[in-house]
């Protein structure tokens, strides 16, 4: 029997990118808030500088399994305890264009946002603001309407400076990466000094992580943290119109009702499918939320591909930030590619690189090992060039989020991911590939190669629409079926864009937590 | 704990980031995985003949890896809760327990050995090491149903990680660590 909690205003589930900021705006919006996080608590002196502790930050279990043609990494893009998946982000935080949100409506392709850009703007540049972007907007020449970052550009190096050489001499152009990550002291937080160890989580708080800026400043308005929740499902009234609370399980085993006025799902994209689709009833057979029956569909992952390279220089290859010192968006023109495929692709260029993990030195060339693998570490150490390519998924009905027959250690049955990447993506990651080894050799070069496909910022599942017979929320990220359950991050997005998650994240979060503040009233009652 | 860059510095100049709490004869120290293997530690889930040819295997691929204890830092982690543990396994999707993974893996390579040279992966000489494991390395392969260049890609890349991923790694190739904040002593890996 599980016990029952004293009601609160809000149950957020998740402390995340969305998680987080939710928490904080509803709280200081004088709600009384619980985040349930099913992961460890964690504090600042715990993100140890390493690429080996790094992986505690990771997904490891309950496991996701593969069920189709492709994965979507999951575990290496998912997080685990206090901050989520964004404790381990990179920051890479360019904003979407404003054709991302009308695709169906400009292009006849892929689906549309309930919103324009122009409706998102307001809280891209609040967050901008709040967090300490910085950028260089007018050199983005690709960057939609916005206000100016608030701090001057990253650190480039030498090694974003023989990149950028390559752009030059292929015609293409570059910016400063724009980064959630302090080139100055900004409101209490102290600057970066480029040691490149985003991935283990930034524990000084100069990257933007929930840590940093959103958690304490819930907690300081009252919310409260609980972690080691493990969320199975939403509870609901007879009637099936209102969300009741949550239930949850400590590690234990012990069961508990945190009853609520509202419910906040920012468990992340198949956390989120998973626990609603756990709480099928009567009322909701196929889960809550899914009268439209695309709960868990439209999954997607940004194909991407990871471009490497020998130089004669001395790259410094070990100074500034995992994801990047310049930004190019030439190639952002839907519509343009050689091959004829539809959809953006973006390049991260100059990636902080250490010498081992999966975007190490080590791992570029898997096919080296013994006797040769010492001198090619040597050599990867001082001159390899480094950069990623992001290309646009498109949002496909049959990639989806599903119920295993495999169940958790409290009985539910745990999620499977049947993903294959898109025609489009495909292509559009193959003229990538060729594109990125040309640049390379452009900058001069020595050798240069790519890696294999690889899955990015997972997407979807519980998507964005109009028409509540084709999406599972509204564009306040409201259920259409529930008025007052809500759903945060980027499985929301009803497409992909080639941009990184975690900004246009932020800014829907902090449009759906300003609504429920605004329209508390309405929601709540 | 108020977090400074001194603060972090001046931690970051104690201990070992591989520095792993081992149990030995009831008591928990804490040693690198190197010390562990210097001190012939007892595993606790690896058998004595899978952690022989693990470590041929693993410096095969790495060389150092073995002496640098390799063997001793994956069976530490194997044991260790799946969200918890330090495997680049659990980034390829490998689903836990991991013990099951290095296993497997172990058996198909031993296959795959035998039936090359009709001997087992720690009676091979170094060229007949050499083929075997180039025939791992393949992206794709598949071995009696069981993916091969996975357990290579993992094994490998745990073996750089001792040899590469710690601040004497970074100093062997003139890395600088330029570290934030290391694992305190007594932390429970």
């Amino acid at each position: 029997m599980a016990k029952v909690l004293e009601p609160v205003d809000t149950v957020v589930v998740g402390t995340g990118a969305a998680g987080s900021l939710m928490a904080a705006v509803l709280a200081e919006g004088g709600k009384s808030v619980v985040v349930l996080e099913r992961g460890k608590a964690r504090k600042m002196e715990d993100l140890y500088s390493s690429q080996i502790w790094a992986r505690r930050l990771k997904w490891g279990s309950p496991h996701v399994a593969d069920a189709g043609p492709d994965s979507i990494w999951f575990n290496f893009n998912a997080g685990h305890g206090y901050g989520g998946a964004a404790i381990h982000h990179y920051a890479v935080w360019p904003r979407y264009h404003e054709d991302d949100f009308e695709e169906n409506s400009r292009y006849g392709r892929s689906l549309d946002w309930p919103f324009s850009y122009d409706e998102l703007r307001p809280y891209y540049d609040q967050v901008q603001e709040e967090v300490g972007m910085a950028g260089d907007a007018e050199k983005e020449i690709w960057r939609p309407p916005g206000d100016p970052y608030p701090l001057p550009p990253v650190l480039v190096s030498n090694h974003g400076q023989v990149l950028a050489r390559g752009f030059e001499a292929m015609d293409m152009h570059t910016a400063p990466i724009p980064m959630a990550i302090l080139t100055r002291p900004y409101k209490g937080r102290p600057a970066c000094i480029w040691d490149g160890w985003c991935d283990a989580g930034c524990p000084i708080g100069a990257l933007a992580n929930p840590l940093a800026i959103y958690l304490p400043r819930a907690q300081k308005a009252g919310a409260r943290l609980q972690p080691n929740a493990h969320v199975t499902r939403v509870m609901m009234d007879k009637s099936g119109k209102k969300a009741t609370g949550v239930e949850y399980y400590t590690p234990e085993g012990e069961a508990f009702i945190q009853p609520a006025k509202a419910v906040v799902l920012c468990a992340f994209t198949v956390e989120n499918s998973r626990i609603l689709l756990n709480s099928a009833d009567s009322n909701h057979p196929n889960g809550v939320g899914n009268s439209s029956e695309t709960l868990g569909r439209y999954l997607m992952a940004h194909p991407a591909i990871g471009v490497t390279g020998l130089f004669d220089e001395d790259m410094q290859n070990y100074l500034g930030a995992t994801g990047g010192q310049l930004l190019s968006q030439d190639m952002f023109d839907k519509k343009g590619d050689p091959n004829g495929a539809f959809g953006s692709r973006q390049w991260e260029i100059g990636l902080a690189l250490k010498p081992n993990d999966m975007l190490g030195i080590g791992m570029t060339r898997p096919d080296i090992f013994g006797a040769k693998l010492e001198a090619f570490m040597q050599d990867g150490a001082r001159h390899m060039g480094s950069m990623v390519g992001v290309c646009e998924d498109e949002p496909l009905i049959t990639n989806r989020i599903e119920l295993s027959s495999q169940k958790d250690a409290f009985g539910f049955p745990l999620a499977k991911v049947v993903y294959e990447m898109s025609a489009e993506g495909r292509k559009l990651w193959q003229t990538a590939a060729k594109e990125g080894v040309d640049i390379f050799k452009a900058a001069g070069a020595r050798e240069a190669w790519h890696g294999p496909p690889g899955g990015q910022h997972i997407m979807g599942g519980t998507i964005m629409g109009k028409d509540p017979a084709s999406s599972v929320l509204n564009g306040h990220g409201q259920a259409h079926d529930v008025d007052n359950l809500f759903v945060g991050g980027p499985g929301v997005f009803p497409t992909s864009s080639s941009i990184n998650s975690t900004f246009t994240a932020k800014a829907m979060a902090m449009k759906s937590a300003r609504y429920m503040v605004d329209n508390w009233s309405a929601l709540s009652g | 704990m108020k977090i400074t860059r001194r603060s972090l510095v001046d931690r970051a100049l104690k201990g070992s980031l591989l520095a792993l709490t081992f149990k030995v004869g009831g008591a928990s120290l804490l040693l690198t995985p190197a010390e562990a293997r210097a001190q012939d530690v007892p595993l606790q889930k690896l058998s004595a003949e899978q952690a022989r040819r693990l470590g041929v295997l693993a410096e095969g691929m790495v060389p150092g890896s073995e002496e640098l204890g390799v063997v001793h830092f994956l069976d530490h982690q194997l044991n260790a809760d799946p969200n918890e543990a330090l495997l680049i396994a659990k980034y390829f999707q490998v689903a836990p327990p991991y013990l099951n993974f290095y296993a497997r893996g172990l058996e198909v390579a031993n296959g795959m050995s035998q039936s090359a040279t009709g001997k087992s992966i720690e009676e091979l000489d170094a060229a007949a090491l050499e083929q075997l494991i180039a025939s791992m390395a393949p992206p794709g392969t598949v071995v009696e149903e069981f993916p091969i260049f996975l357990f290579y890609l993992c094994l490998r890349s745990d073996a750089i990680d001792v040899v590469y991923g710690t601040p004497d790694g970074f100093a062997r190739l003139n890395v600088p660590y330029m570290q934030h904040i290391m694992p305190p002593e007594g932390w429970n890996g």
